[in-house]
């Protein structure tokens, strides 16, 4: 730890305004802020601050993340990680660039869209697809928008939006058959004889039900992170009590897509699904507990989270049961971001009228 | 209007309970501003010799509040920019009271609850009072919709009304008898915790058979103990010209004071506490008590910041002051943050409690933290994780007015409230993006008052 403190002080000036790496000072600050919590005082009052700060509070996202990560790379094998690793690099440069560019800090948010991005990806992607959509994701859903904080959608579901449609038979033809044992897929690169045709919700559409267990545990075809039910709903449940993700959304989002899910049921049992299957299978709790929950792209005011949860919700199963695609999470969440803004307008106007009537 | 929601500060330096009476100073160094007053209208002059309880100066904005001698003593006018200084002090009785020249002041058809309330205000007691509202100094010749007198103060650490009032009960409901014949049917709220303590027990005894006052029990939680959070709380909302007048015990012992014996208040119960004090306590000072004599040998040695009040609301001492403020009720002091720490973000925090459950804290009870000046975090732009919003005990939206003020105008601003924002301070101490919200929208709310009210005031 000396040595590094060392290193930071013995380089700084290049780093300071004139030095020879002026240009980089953010990269600097990003780097000696994240070994060592930032010098800064406070001004003014309160004089005292609380100790979350947005590192931690993104640390906690990808804390949550873990479970389904490890399923990922447990299921899917060792090219997992490089698919993670590459998300990193090439978001993180971008993010890099444009806090260089605008003279700005480096923002904590990257930290989460690189690791949700691969998990929304089926295992087989090439390599610099991954770089190419988390880029895309990074430039067009984040940075021409400001950064962090100012993106009206969440940029890793643009990131997948984007191979979706660009790239449809690497995004949806291939899957992998998940490891199985004591040891997974951990104890290979990736294991090229699985390959199969369909996931769960594709089967669905020709009318074969996947079982309950295989898809708690994840023991099914899908995208990396999407699979494993129960490391998603552990990771969620964390995220909701350390007040990271806000319950209303995931409480509006799963109840409306129940509710639904349950009513198709009922309605023709043959053709739509059973409710926990529904719940359990595809994209549904990855996106409901992290991506629905992204407070920047959803609405600000507890009253629009509240209709933000029911309308992606209803969206997804809409799409799921009523169109060709087989899975409706993605468009609901981004059609969510974009109707995120009118509800806060809505809420926000209903709450000044009342507060103004107060004179 | 929201509940005043689960977080709570703190903070290590609990001031005890017992009042410390402080030696009688040789040299007073009185600072000309306070947080509500500038007493920017001198009268006195230099090497002039004067009676305990005399003018010094007035502020001209606020109905001529003065500022008075708390000592006999020497004034010396230019020693020390912004203050005065009294120097050779001897402590002699107060001159008692006389109906003195700017009774002409007094509205006639007020008779002689406009002598006292003039009395109130030649005394010093008045400056104890505020509007609920707008904490500024009320009008003493206004006619209020009610009174609020709270013995409760919760921000960390300002001066309890339990401390202020040990052996002088009797004084306190005889103030409040005084304080009843200033008004005509108007109620008296009287706000104690909602705890069973002796303190609220006698407190609740001494006022039995009061109709006129009014009981009112809070959460020991701050900020609800914020005279505007109280007021909307009890139902009186902003409303110009008709005011909600709100004082704590001091205001009380004051008017009691100066409506009994004719005397002056100047000594008065402040707090000292904080994780840098050796021993916090409460001390029995008066205003312009030097503070290198209440800071020395008292601290911790290191880096400090002397805060005027508390650590949410209070002001950082200047180098350039060196007594105690007119309105000064307590003294807090916190260690100035120097020591960078490795990797804090990952750590698991089973020492540091935060309002969102991120840290291993959240498994052991509440504690008292050793918190110093650090920002904790760096400056972000707002994630719009509503914590701001989930904290305000004023029902308003801060991330909304802190965006609106960015790229708005200010009268988007105002009807977003604003106005509203009882500077509590809960808003900027969660905000994880560590935004300055309280700071905004103080300014914001001075900007507003200034640009689009100016007419106002001047007709
Ligand atoms: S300081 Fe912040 S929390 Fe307190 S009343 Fe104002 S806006 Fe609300
Ligand atoms: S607490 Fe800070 S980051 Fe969170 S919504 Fe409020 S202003 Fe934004």
């Amino acid at each position: 730890m000396k040595i590094l403190r060392k290193l930071f002080d013995s380089t700084r000036r290049h780093f300071d305004e004139g030095g020879t790496f002026g240009a980089f000072k953010p990269l600097y600050e990003a780097m000696e802020n994240f070994f060592y919590g930032p010098a800064t005082r406070t001004g003014t009052a309160p004089h005292v601050r609380d100790p979350l700060d947005l590192k931690r509070y993104m640390t906690m996202v990808i804390i949550a993340l873990l479970p389904a990560t490890l399923a990922g790379i447990y299921f899917y094998g060792l090219r997992t990680l490089a698919i993670i690793v590459v998300s990193y690099a090439v978001g993180g440069t971008i993010e890099v660039i444009f806090a260089v560019i605008r003279k700005e800090e480096i923002n904590e948010g990257f930290l989460v869209t690189g690791l949700l991005f691969p998990l929304v990806l089926p295992p087989t992607i090439p390599l610099w697809m991954v770089g190419v959509g988390v880029a895309f994701g990074v430039l067009v859903g984040k940075e021409i928008f400001g950064g962090t904080g100012r993106n009206l959608f969440n940029p890793a579901l643009v990131g997948r939006c984007f191979l979706a449609l660009g790239y449809p038979s690497e995004m949806s033809a291939v899957w992998l058959k998940p490891g199985e044992g004591l040891t997974g897929s951990l104890l290979q690169w990736y294991d090229t004889a699985a390959v199969t045709g369909a996931t769960p919700l594709g089967q669905a559409k020709l009318g074969e039900w996947a079982n309950i267990g295989s898809l708690l545990w994840g023991t099914t075809t899908g995208c990396i992170g999407e699979t494993c039910a129960i490391g998603i709903i552990l990771g969620g449940i964390f995220l909701i009590l350390t007040k990271v993700a806000n319950w209303r959304t995931v409480v509006s989002s799963l109840g409306s897509f129940v509710i639904l899910a349950a009513a198709f049921n009922i309605a023709d049992p043959d053709r739509f699904g059973p409710v926990y299957w529904h719940v359990f299978a595809g994209g549904l709790l990855l996106g409901v507990f992290f991506m629905a929950t992204d407070p920047v792209s959803s609405p600000n005011t507890n009253g629009g989270k509240w209709f933000y949860g029911i309308i992606i919700g209803t969206v997804t199963v809409l799409i799921r049961n009523l169109t060709g695609y087989v899975e409706g999470m993605m468009f609901a969440i981004l059609l969510g971001n974009i109707v995120a803004p009118m509800l806060d307008e809505a809420v926000v106007y209903v709450r000044l009228r009342r507060l103004q009537n107060e004179r | 209007m929201s509940q005043i929601t689960k977080c709570e500060i703190q903070l290590e330096g609990k001031p005890a309970d017992s009042v410390l009476e402080m030696p009688e100073p040789r040299k007073l160094f009185i600072p000309l501003e306070s947080v509500r007053f500038s007493f920017d209208s001198v009268e006195v002059e230099e090497n002039r010799s004067v009676q305990p309880g005399q003018v010094l100066a007035r502020d001209l904005n606020n109905f001529s509040v003065p500022l008075l001698a708390p000592r006999a003593g020497k004034v010396k006018l230019g020693e020390i920019k912004n203050h005065i200084v009294l120097d050779e002090i001897t402590q002699q009785e107060e001159e008692p009271y006389d109906h003195r020249e700017d009774e002409a002041h007094i509205p006639q058809e007020m008779g002689s609850v406009g002598l006292k309330r003039y009395k109130l205000l030649a005394l010093g007691a008045w400056q104890f009072v505020y509007d609920a509202h707008s904490s500024k100094l009320p009008d003493p010749f206004g006619t209020p919709r009610a009174v609020i007198v709270s013995t409760v103060n919760l921000e960390p650490y300002t001066a309890q009304g339990e401390a202020q009032l040990q052996k002088r009960l009797a004084d306190f409901t005889r103030g409040l008898e005084h304080l009843q014949s200033l008004l005509e049917y108007q109620p008296i709220y009287l706000v104690m915790p909602d705890i069973n303590s002796e303190f609220s027990r006698q407190l609740r005894e001494s006022i039995r058979g009061y109709a006129w006052v009014k009981p009112v029990q809070i959460a020991p939680k701050y900020p609800g103990d914020n005279f505007a959070v109280i007021a909307r709380k009890l139902g009186f909302n902003k409303e110009k010209d008709s005011p909600v007048w709100a004082m704590r015990t001091e205001a009380i012992l004051a008017i009691d004071r100066a409506l009994t014996l004719s005397k002056p208040s100047t000594v008065r119960i402040i707090s000292f506490g904080g994780p840098m004090v050796k021993e916090p306590i409460h001390l029995k000072v008066m205003p312009g008590y030097p503070l290198k004599d209440i800071l020395a040998e008292r601290l911790e040695s290191g880096p400090v910041r002397i805060i005027d009040g508390g650590v949410l609301t209070g002001a950082m001492v200047s180098e350039q002051q060196k007594g105690l403020t007119a309105e000064c009720n307590g003294l807090t002091v916190l260690q100035e943050h120097s020591e960078r720490e490795f990797l804090s973000f990952i750590r698991p925090g089973s020492d540091r409690q935060s309002y969102g459950k991120c840290f291993l804290s959240s498994f052991r009870g509440a504690f008292k933290e050793r918190l110093n000046t650090a920002l904790r975090g760096e400056l972000r732009p707002c994630v719009a994780c509503g914590f701001c919003e989930e904290v305000c005990p004023a029902g308003i939206m801060p991330y909304l007015i802190h965006k609106t003020l960015y790229s708005g105008e200010l009268e988007d601003v105002e009807q977003m409230r604003v106005d509203l924002c009882v500077g509590c301070g809960m808003c900027s101490f969660v905000c994880p993006s560590k935004i300055d919200l309280r700071g905004e929208f103080v300014k914001a709310q001075e900007d507003i008052e200034r640009e689009l009210h100016a007419e106002e005031v001047q007709s």
